[in-house]
């Protein structure tokens, strides 16, 4: 009796390790490349330039990569708030306009209604490098090439199809009886909206900011293009002329030092706003 | 505009299409104030629909409402001096039990220690001044039904609304909230309007019982009414589980009815059907005395025999074919397959005519 417990005990023990023995190696080769970068960026100058491995420094840490890094463009500090301004911007304008727009699809009846959603979600599919020209054209017209807010209104327009949809979706899936209760308690349009509805899509809000400041943090194609002048680059333009190097030279310590400052805000936003985020996406998944 | 004087609530002429779907076709109905009143039907029948058109939440597509004299047909929902209560229970599930129960009166701009006041009032009625504090997902099914129903009964309304709200309660738990809905009545003694398709819910609660189909009232009228004296088979064959057994039969002319090759004396007060004709025979199962097979009775087959403590449900089958269920409560117990002999007074004989219309 006692040794088959014990067999049982050992069983279990076994089974837990292998657990979490295979869940360590799993993390250890997602966390791999970020550690390697964020060592690296701290070898000295003259480190930097030798082979890769072992990544860490081995001169004692420096933040001379950081320090030549700001030497590029019109330093560090303009680009990285180019890029939280832009960033920061999409992520409102991108709620405030699909908190709205999935609201009216949701509960609202209108004609041509399903045709409408349907147009918006078939934007998706259009891919957006084939409407750049249009779209630089449209920018120039409204006098905001080479400008922020012009990068800022594109990144909402690309952003847009999904995020209507993932809020739609939100607003589909809270109880009509909800609604109807607060319709009766004296809770009308936009009080109804913000002090009733909002908390309830909350995960779906979180989710449409995630992705609306990855995709514009990230983004280099519109900014390349639509930007012209130096001090209005955002950080991915940025990379780009550190990782194009000087006479043919690659300062690798710069560019681990630019992925590791570029990385750092898309960790703050997805860990602050994961818990919501994941609820987001399994909402509706069990009824 | 005399009718709008009247206290309670008045329906006149109202009407309600989906697009070219007419759900509700013209209800007239008076409920007074103060009374118990349930709409009962089968699923679809409009109960739902009517309930939502007091309540403001569905448009009136023509008609009048009022309320306490009041036209309300037009104003918004809060406007109306109603409170609903979900069978979803609909609480808000950011906000705390004594947030959700507060919720309508902060949008009021009631002031802060009239709500404290009337939120503390409305826990205590309903024993649940210990969840205040709590979410209603912490709650059980009873408790967040107790707290939907503190949130009408803090809007100190002229009418309360109950969508099915104990259906979705467990059976124990549905007669507690039942008898506690009943107490609530007593108590506040405000006009309360429910729906549900339970029968002993609107046995048990209703002052009045507005029976409907298809969008129209079949019958209005108190619980002993409908189910003692229905205007038609419908609500005869809608109240009382298990239903009221409607048996083909002919009008032999005085006095008597032809069931199943046998006459019975049935007399009517009033009207006659004209000899030969063809009419329904109402009779319910408990009013059916089981007896020995004889001249004097109805000869029946017993198909099944359904044993449920104290009674037997016997459903048997008369020599023409048509099944009929019969209570039996004393005496020794009957097989499937006996031969039995059934008999009931006069008075508890209900006819109908071809159109399926009470004949008195």
């Amino acid at each position: 009796m006692s040794t088959a417990r014990k067999r049982r005990a050992n069983g279990a023990l076994r089974g837990l390790a292998a657990y979490h023995g295979a869940g360590i190696i799993i993390a250890l080769f997602f966390l791999a490349p970020l550690a390697i970068t964020f060592l690296a960026s701290f070898r000295h100058g003259t480190e930097a330039r030798q082979p890769a491995l072992p990544p860490w420094p081995t001169n004692g840490f420096s933040l001379d990569s950081y320090r030549s890094l700001d030497t590029f463009g019109a330093g560090i500090w303009q680009h990285t708030l180019n890029s939280l301004a832009v960033s920061l911007a999409t992520v409102v304008l991108t709620v405030a306009v699909s908190l709205l727009a999935g609201y009216g699809f949701s509960r609202y009846r209108f004609p041509l209604k399903n045709v409408l959603f349907v147009l918006v979600i078939a934007t998706l599919m259009i891919p957006f490098q084939s409407i750049l020209t249009p779209l630089f054209i449209i920018l120039a017209k409204l006098g905001l090439s080479n400008s922020l807010i012009g990068l800022t209104l594109v990144y909402v327009t690309l952003q847009l199809p999904f995020s209507v949809f993932m809020m739609r979706n939100a607003f589909d899936a809270v109880p009509k009886e909800i609604e109807e209760a607060a319709r009766i308690d004296g809770a009308r349009d936009l009080r109804l909206l913000i002090r009733v509805l909002l908390p309830l899509v909350l995960p779906g809000v979180a989710t449409v900011a995630i992705f609306a400041f990855l995709n514009a943090w990230n983004e280099f194609l519109a900014a390349l293009v639509l930007l012209s002048s130096n001090e209005k680059y955002t950080l991915p333009v940025l990379m780009m002329a550190v990782r194009a190097g000087r006479l043919g030279a690659i300062n690798w310590g710069a560019v681990q030092a630019g992925v590791a400052v570029m990385t750092i805000p898309c960790l703050i936003v997805f860990l602050a706003l994961q818990r919501y985020y994941m609820r987001g996406l399994m909402a509706g998944a069990v009824k | 505009m005399n009718k709008t004087a009247q206290t309670g609530v008045v329906l006149t002429d109202i009407r309600k299409s989906f697009g070219n779907v007419d759900v509700i076709h013209g209800i007239n109905l008076t409920i007074a104030e103060g009374s118990f009143v349930v709409f009962v039907g089968p699923s679809g029948c409009g109960k739902s629909t009517l309930l939502r058109m007091i309540a403001g939440l569905e448009d009136v597509t023509d008609g009048e409402i009022a309320i306490n004299g009041r036209d309300v047909t037009d104003l918004d929902p809060s406007e109306r001096g109603i409170a609903m209560v979900f069978q979803s229970y609909a609480l808000y599930p950011h906000m705390s039990v004594r947030d959700n129960l507060a919720f309508g009166l902060k949008m009021a701009r009631t002031k802060a220690n009239e709500i404290e006041t009337r939120v503390n009032s409305a826990a205590s009625i309903l024993k649940i001044d210990h969840l205040l504090d709590r979410r209603p997902g912490q709650l059980s099914g009873g408790q967040r039904q107790r707290v939907a129903i503190g949130r009408a009964i803090v809007r100190q309304p002229d009418v309360f609304l109950f969508d099915e709200p104990l259906s979705n309660l467990d059976a124990e738990l549905r007669v507690s909230m039942r008898i506690e809905i009943a107490r609530l009545h007593r108590e506040l003694g405000n006009t309360m309007i429910y729906v549900t398709h339970d029968q002993t819910e609107a046995m048990t609660l209703a002052d009045n019982i507005v029976v409907l189909r298809n969008g129209r009232v079949e019958q209005q009228g108190s619980p002993r009414e409908v189910y003692e004296d229905p205007n038609n088979t419908f609500v005869a064959g809608f109240i009382g589980s298990p239903r009221m057994n409607l048996l083909d039969a002919t009008w032999t002319g005085q006095d008597h009815i032809d069931l199943a090759g046998r006459k019975i004396r049935s007399p009517l007060a009033a009207q006659s059907p004209q000899e030969g004709e063809k009419i329904t025979f109402g009779i319910r199962p408990e009013n059916l005395a089981v007896t020995q097979e004889g001249n004097e009775t109805i000869p029946a087959t017993v198909d099944f025999a359904e044993y449920l403590g104290g009674t037997q449900y016997l459903y048997c089958q008369l020599d023409d074919g048509q099944p009929l269920v019969a209570e039996y409560r004393s005496g020794p117990p009957i097989e499937t397959g006996s031969r039995i002999g059934l008999s009931c007074a006069a008075t508890h004989h209900r006819i109908f005519d071809t159109t399926g219309t009470r004949v008195r």
